[in-house]
C-alpha cells in the first residue's frame, strides 16, 4: 500500500510533493500501523478514504497553484498574478498532436490496405487538427478574459 | 479572511492547534476524537487543510525535538486565533439566534 501511497503522491504538483510529501507518508504509516489490526473492512475503509483524500487533494492543489487559495475563482476572477501558461506546453501539445495523427493515419491506411480502399489523408487526420485548433482557441480565448478581468482589477472587487 | 466561514475539517484543525501545538498524526487523532469519531481526515485531506492555513499565514511550521521521525509540528500564529475566536463568535451568535427562533415557535 506504501507504493500506492506513493504513486498517488506524483498527482500533486512538484513543489507541494516536495515540501510535504515526506511528512505526509510518514503520517500515513502511523496510521497505517494503527489500523493493522483491524477488521478487514476496517482497513478497506481507511485507503479508500486515504485514496480518495490524495485524489481530491492532488486536484485541489493543481487547481490551488493556477487560482490561488479563494475558494471561488472564477465568479471573481482571481487568477495569479505569477500565473503564466508555460511556453513548454503549445510545443509539447503539437508534438503529442502530430503523433496522434500520424498513428490515426498509419492505422487507417494499413485498415484500408487491408480491404483493398484508398484513404485520402485529409479524411483522417483533418478533423483531428479542427478539433484540437478549435479547442485551443476556445481555452485562449477564455483565458484572455481571465487576463483581461486582472489587468482591470475586478478581483479586488471580492475584497472590498 | 479569505477562509471564512470555516469548512469543519480546517475549523477542527484549528481547535485542535488552539490548545497546543501538534504534529500531523496528532492532529488527525485530535481532530477524530474531538467529533466523536466522526470525523476522520485522511492525510490529503488534512494537509491540503494545513498548506491553505500556512498560505494564510493562520498557523506555523516549526521542527519538532522529535528528529526520530519525519515530522514538523504546526501552531496558531496571532492571525490566526484572532480569526478562530471570530468564527467562534459568530458560530455563538448564531446558535443563539437558532435557540431563539426554535425556543419562540415551540412557545
Amino acid at each position: 500500500m506504501l507504493r500506492l501511497y506513493r504513486s498517488l503522491l506524483f498527482l500533486y504538483p512538484v513543489a507541494y510533493r516536495d515540501e510535504f510529501g515526506p511528512e505526509m507518508t510518514a503520517v500515513f504509516l502511523q496510521a497505517e500501523e494503527e489500523h493493522d489490526g483491524r477488521s478487514l473492512a476496517a482497513r478497506a475503509l481507511f485507503y479508500g478514504r486515504e485514496s480518495g483524500g490524495l485524489i481530491l487533494g492532488a486536484a485541489q492543489s493543481h487547481f490551488r497553484s493556477v487560482f490561488g487559495n479563494n475558494l471561488t475563482p472564477f465568479w471573481r476572477f482571481s487568477m495569479q498574478r505569477q500565473f503564466r501558461f508555460p511556453r513548454s506546453t503549445v510545443f509539447l501539445m503539437c508534438v503529442i498532436l502530430a503523433a496522434v495523427a500520424f498513428a490515426i493515419d498509419k492505422a487507417q491506411r494499413a485498415q484500408a490496405a487491408i480491404s483493398g480502399r484508398v484513404v485520402p489523408t485529409s479524411e483522417t487526420v483533418t478533423p483531428l487538427i479542427l478539433t484540437f485548433v478549435i479547442v485551443y482557441l476556445v481555452a485562449a480565448l477564455a483565458w484572455g478574459i481571465l487576463y483581461a478581468f486582472r489587468q482591470t482589477g475586478m478581483h479586488r472587487l471580492d475584497k472590498v | 479572511m479569505e477562509l471564512l466561514p470555516l469548512t469543519e475539517p480546517v475549523l477542527l484543525v484549528l481547535l485542535s492547534l488552539a490548545e497546543q501545538p501538534r504534529h500531523g498524526y496528532s492532529i488527525l487523532k485530535d481532530v477524530e476524537q474531538m467529533s466523536g469519531g466522526r470525523v476522520r481526515l485522511s492525510t490529503g485531506t488534512l494537509y491540503g487543510a494545513l498548506q491553505r492555513l500556512l498560505g494564510q499565514g493562520w498557523i506555523e511550521r516549526f521542527d519538532d525535538e522529535d528528529t526520530s521521525r519525519d515530522r514538523r509540528s504546526y501552531r496558531l500564529t496571532a492571525k490566526g486565533r484572532r480569526n478562530l475566536q471570530a468564527e467562534i463568535e459568530r458560530m455563538r451568535h448564531l446558535t443563539r439566534v437558532a435557540a431563539l427562533r426554535v425556543a419562540r415557535k415551540e412557545a
